[in-house]
């Protein structure tokens, strides 16, 4: 029995949205953000959540979505919940920090912070998150560098910014930052600029070699389909959706990842149940805990990987039971199914 | 062996437990990793709050899972020895 099939009591970590809100309205935005939901969470609202998830504890908050800094409770409700003793992950596009929230990262073993960055040049980020931002972006991460703060710079991995990820990963160093990269799937906006963002199976291949030779850096979990074996044991082997960590969204709807968000796949609502019972009880979280597509059983890697990843599946299939398209089986067989390159 | 009874054993810094059904799920904060031990009914969070010796913590499983002491007494350093080099856990001299 693999790890992620231990049956656990609550999340290891979960992906909180706390708001749609976002200055920027970048072209593969995940949860599509602009503008605040009507129906948001209040505070005192939130806070009854970090309380159920202290209770149950859970150990990890990621918060993203939309611009969790311009949530107006945002850092009242952070500083709250490092009083619970969970640890943060603010996801952040870097242009509008302000002099509290730097200080209320600065220094403090419970926040993590990850500023998202599309491209090592204002040409190819900005074509993405947003005309102008590269620079701002940057300016952000300069006020959050060499502050005793663990930081990261986040990357989707498309086939704008493919050819840049070496230079993402000494711009990240320089300053002080880790690398961090994650799939670009099609979900929310992406769905839109799914076709003239993914990577083509040769630069499947590239980012399998790259993150193959290269362990400092950091992916999400959604890799362990795309990437060769020997990067397995850096992190989960398999999708953690439902079985070890879920996301809540800025209204209260729990759904079995941030890629997830569609209304048949949501485990209930946290103003009308608790979230022990949905992720106990759920019917959406216990179909996909036994979730193992049908296209994918033959598979001599199945075993590994159980599917790759469900949302990408999903999303370009309409189907839970088809494979993950840019799983490392299925670009291989692109690679060799195409025409040999003349020379 | 009358050494290893009398040591105590904490959690390592930046490191959190929860029970689980199975055993203890243990996260290390700073590297954002879990790691699962399968200990069942054995063994408590609230054992590795410094305050339990191994003396104490033998009785209790003893008590509550009616193990024979001596068969805990083989299985335990193991496990905690597991965790003490996964940097889970410290042990400590009372």
């Amino acid at each position: 029995m693999k790890y992620a099939d231990w049956p656990l009591s609550a999340p290891v970590n979960l992906t909180w949205e706390v708001t749609h809100q976002c200055n920027l309205k970048c072209i593969h935005c995940l949860s599509s953000s602009s503008v605040e939901s009507p129906g948001e969470l209040d505070e005192a609202e939130c806070r009854a959540i970090v309380d159920q998830l202290a209770t149950l504890k859970v150990f990890e908050i990621n918060f993203g979505g939309g611009e969790p800094l311009l949530k107006d409770f945002f850092l009242p409700l952070l500083r709250y919940i490092h009083t619970r003793g969970i640890v943060t992950c603010i996801s952040t596009n870097g242009t509008v920090l302000t002099d509290e929230a730097v200080a209320c990262f600065t220094g403090n073993p419970l926040v993590n912070v990850q500023v998202s960055l599309d491209g090592a040049t204002p040409e190819v980020n900005d074509r993405i998150r947003g005309q102008g931002t590269f620079h701002r972006i940057i300016k952000g991460i300069e006020r959050l560098a060499g502050k005793n703060i663990p930081l990261s710079i986040n990357t989707v991995v498309t086939s704008l910014n493919f050819m840049q990820l070496g230079q993402l990963k000494e711009m990240a160093g320089s300053y002080g930052a880790s690398l961090r990269v994650s799939r670009f799937r099609p979900s929310g906006r992406a769905r839109e600029s799914w076709e003239m963002l993914r990577l083509n199976p040769e630069q499947l291949r590239g980012l399998s070699d790259w993150l193959g030779d290269d362990p400092s850096i950091l992916t999400g979990d959604s890799f362990f389909s795309i990437s060769q074996d020997g990067r397995r044991h850096l992190g989960l082997d398999m999708c953690g959706a439902c079985k070890m960590t879920c996301c809540i969204d800025p209204c209260g709807f729990v759904y079995p990842c941030a890629f997830m968000q569609e209304r048949e796949f949501c485990g209930g609502n946290l103003r009308e149940t608790t979230f022990k019972d949905i992720w106990d009880n759920s019917a959406a979280f216990q179909y996909f805990r036994q979730l193992e597509p049908e296209a994918c059983r033959k598979c001599p890697r199945f075993n590994s990987c159980r599917g790759g990843c469900p949302a990408v599946a999903y999303f370009v299939s309409h189907d839970l039971n088809s494979a993950d398209p840019e799983c490392l089986i299925n670009w291989s067989r692109d690679i060799s199914a195409a025409p040999p390159l003349e020379g | 062996m009358r050494g290893i009874l009398s040591m105590t054993c904490r959690l390592a810094d930046n490191v959190q437990v929860r029970k689980e059904n199975w055993g203890l799920l243990f996260y290390l904060e700073t590297r954002h990793k879990v790691f699962f031990v399968r200990s069942g009914d054995w063994l408590y969070p609230e054992h590795f709050d410094g305050t339990w010796t191994f003396d104490g913590i033998i009785n209790d499983i003893a008590r509550r899972t009616e193990t024979p002491a001596e068969i805990i007494e083989r299985s335990l350093p193991r496990l905690t020895e597991r965790l003490i080099r996964s940097r889970m856990i410290i042990d400590e001299v009372c």
